[in-house]
């Protein structure tokens, strides 16, 4: 296993033996230890000490299914703290086979405006980094740039860009990677990641797999034990399955119950109800888009391997394709939370977010506060694509939004701004869903729904003693929720395997026989919980040093007052029990 | 007899139960039955039956999962809001931990062993855990 270390002060390369210590890390258990050792906590995100790291998980690159993730990692310009955001694509199970175990960005471009690519092959059994001027492909929108690298790179590649939100230095700016029909729209979004990229002066990462040996596996009989009792969870849970929940209306299956719950912010945050909500969500889209092709579509797979296959493709009246993939949380953000409910307008807005290299909840939240501030109306799907083309064009107004929400917030002196630790909150209420909430504000990653996911059943069982609708009952469950999640994370897998390994003993065993298998540890439950918490700790000390402490781990003083219709509650979590989250790992 | 009305949503498969279907993949029919009718009451009158129907709401509060439905003899009032949804919706666990049931609904979870800290409530996932 190689560690890639990238200079673009000197544009050199270093291809290292990994340390053994290192051996049993992957994904966010990897990025995050590597920037909590090498990243000055106190150094600029987007300055010459900040580093990006990227990382496959442990079994990505294998047959397992679903585990196509690639973690970045970074200190974050949107948070100032700790960042790991992760997307599924052929780019991750690429560099896994490649032996890279991490692949690190670190140094400071001599020359302003000029862009640099990589592109790693195999030199026999070592990886080799290249170099070329990738200037040209700055300053365009990606559907523009993607097409140009497979023509200079071949077919056969998976290709890490960012575009041209994090060129201008957004807090809002993902890393993009290429999904399996080669368009640039599997993001790493969160936390303005592409802007770090961009620091560095560096534009592509390409991958070209050709010779690799492809990922050791020390006891092939436990991995593929584990591997097919995975494969078995995810092919009967109601959700995962073939033609199941997500397979047949993508994750904006849950804008309609949200809204049913009283769950959905809606227009800034300020009800959780939005009228429009049937009209752009999962079983609208499922049923547009029947109306449109003349036949049931049903979704597809980011990645190599995915048996669950949630990814949409949105389709305009004349049937050809819109966008690709109208998530939940981009449908709602750019939808509910800006009172808009066409669904055609919503999907421009989600297209030009993969184009310009945008955090789609960023970039819906940080419209949403301008609505409230009165910049255009909330509704006017016209006036937000405007916005959204002027971030990408950075005008003015448009590198205000591209700051995201909080900066939002104080250009315009709009109180109601939802956001923990700096990053703009997802699509589930807190006043309404108050567990999610204890994770919003304690997630060492900012207001992040993807924290706190799930947890080994046979953990459960002790943890069930509680009451869990109690403030330490709540504390405690998300606690052990952030820490599983942290190891989930690390593997590789997609979180989505948390509906079948929680509702499916057998597939939780097989995702720890999966990892046992390729690293020939003898992980139990409880060592995957330690294993997260470990992480948790790591991250958690690192914000502390950057100076992000207990007192961020708070909801936005709004929700403690304003109560939010239909249920009309406010968010009254003591901040005790918040405090316990982390001061009880 | 005092007659009320229902405000009643029907999403994805089951819009076909709720007449004109309102939007793509949703119906929204008015519904009159006598008051105090019962859930039980307002599937029967919609031709729905119970196990067609996942995850259900009454007001905003959750009232039935997949497989679990305490809510059959839950007497309705003028303008309660109910929705069914399909049964490859979800709710996970995590977005719902706190949410608002109504009474019968939270009894059910909390007398369960795992006090209804999963992500579904029938078919392959129950026998397994069992």
């Amino acid at each position: 296993m190689w560690f890639v270390r990238v200079n673009m002060t000197d544009l050199s390369a270093s291809i290292e033996e990994a340390p053994e210590a290192y051996k049993i890390l992957g994904g966010r258990g990897l990025t995050s230890t590597l920037v909590a050792q090498e990243v000055p906590p106190k150094s600029h995100a987007l300055g010459p000490n900040n580093k990006l790291v990227f990382a496959p998980g442990i079994v990505t690159g294998t047959s397992a299914p679903t585990s196509a993730r690639i973690s970045v990692g970074g200190k974050s310009p949107l948070t100032g703290g700790i960042k790991e955001a992760n997307a599924g694509t052929s780019w991750a199970a690429d560099i896994a086979v490649m032996g890279i175990q991490a692949l690190i960005v670190e140094g400071f471009p001599k020359e302003k405006g000029k862009y640099w690519g990589i592109s790693v092959s195999m030199d026999g059994s070592k990886p080799k980094v290249e170099f070329f001027d990738a200037t040209e492909y700055a300053g365009k929108p990606l559907p523009q740039v993607f097409p140009d690298v497979y023509a200079r790179f071949g077919d056969r590649i998976s290709i890490c860009s960012i575009g041209m939100a994090a060129e201008h230095g957004y807090g809002n700016s993902g890393v993009v990677f290429n999904d399996q029909a080669k368009r640039a729209s599997r993001y790493a979004g969160r936390g303005g990641l592409g802007a770090v990229m961009s620091s560095k002066g560096l534009k592509l990462i390409v991958l070209k797999r050709e010779g690799a040996p492809g990922v050791k596996i020390v006891d092939h009989a436990l991995f593929d034990q584990g591997r097919k009792n995975m494969i078995e969870a995810l092919r009967t849970h109601a959700i995962t399955k073939p033609k199941g929940g997500l397979n047949t209306y993508g994750t904006a299956v849950l804008v309609n119950i949200m809204n049913e719950a009283g769950g959905l912010p809606t227009r800034n945050f300020s009800s959780g109800r939005f009228e429009g909500a049937p009209k752009i969500a999962g079983e609208a889209i499922f049923e547009t888009n029947k109306q449109r092709i003349g036949k049931e579509l049903y979704n597809h797979a980011c990645s190599p391997g995915c048996i669950i296959q949630c990814s949409n493709t949105f389709h305009k009246p004349d049937g050809t394709e819109h966008t690709s993939c109208l998530e939940y949380e981009s449908d709602w953000a750019l939808g509910a939370d800006c009172g808009i409910d066409n669904l055609d307008q919503i999907a421009e807005m989600n297209e030009l977010c993969n184009n310009y290299g945008l955090d789609t909840i960023e970039t819906g939240v940080a419209i949403g506060a301008a609505m409230e501030a009165g910049v255009i109306p909330f509704g006017d799907g016209a006036g937000a694509i405007d916005l959204v083309h002027q971030m990408g064009k950075g005008t003015p107004l448009g590198r205000i939004l591209g700051g995201g929400a909080e900066m939002v917030g104080r250009a315009f002196g709009v109180t109601r701004i939802p956001t923990v630790k700096g990053q703009a909150m997802p699509a589930y209420e807190p006043r309404a869903v108050k567990g999610i909430g204890i994770t919003y504000a304690t997630t060492t990653m900012g207001a992040d729904h993807t924290a706190g996911y799930t947890i080994a059943p046979e953990i459960l069982g002790v943890m069930g003693k509680q009451d869990p609708l109690s403030p330490e009952g709540k504390a405690a469950l998300s606690r052990a929720f952030q820490a599983t999640t942290a190891f989930i994370d690390s593997s590789g897998h997609c979180l989505f395997i948390a509906f079948a390994i929680l509702d499916i003993a057998a597939g939780y065993q097989g995702m720890l026989d999966e990892c046992n298998g390729v690293l020939g540890t003898n992980w139990t439950a409880q060592d995957i919980l330690d294993y997260g918490g470990k992480i948790l700790k790591i991250e958690r000390a690192f914000n502390e040093a950057a100076g992000i402490g207990k007192e961020a781990d708070r909801m936005p003083e709004f929700m403690k007052t304003e109560p939010l219709p239909p249920h009309n509650q406010v968010f009254d979590v003591p901040d005790e029990a918040l405090d316990s989250v982390f001061g009880d790992l | 007899m005092a007659v009320m009305t229902l405000d009643v949503w029907l999403y994805g498969d089951l819009t076909r139960y709720g007449g004109d279907s309102a939007g793509p993949g949703y119906a929204n029919p008015k519904v009159q039955l006598p008051e105090g009718a019962t859930v039980a009451e307002l599937l029967t009158y919609l031709g729905l039956p119970t196990d067609e129907r996942g995850i259900t709401f009454i007001n905003g509060d959750l009232s039935a999962m997949p497989g679990l439905q305490p809510d059959l003899s839950h007497s309705l009032k003028d303008n309660d809001r109910i929705a069914f949804f399909h049964l490859t919706s979800m709710w996970p666990f995590q977005y719902r931990h706190g949410a608002a049931m109504i009474g019968e609904m939270k009894e059910a979870m909390f007398s369960s062993d795992d006090q209804g800290l999963h992500h579904a409530y029938d078919g392959p996932n129950k026998d397994e855990r069992e």
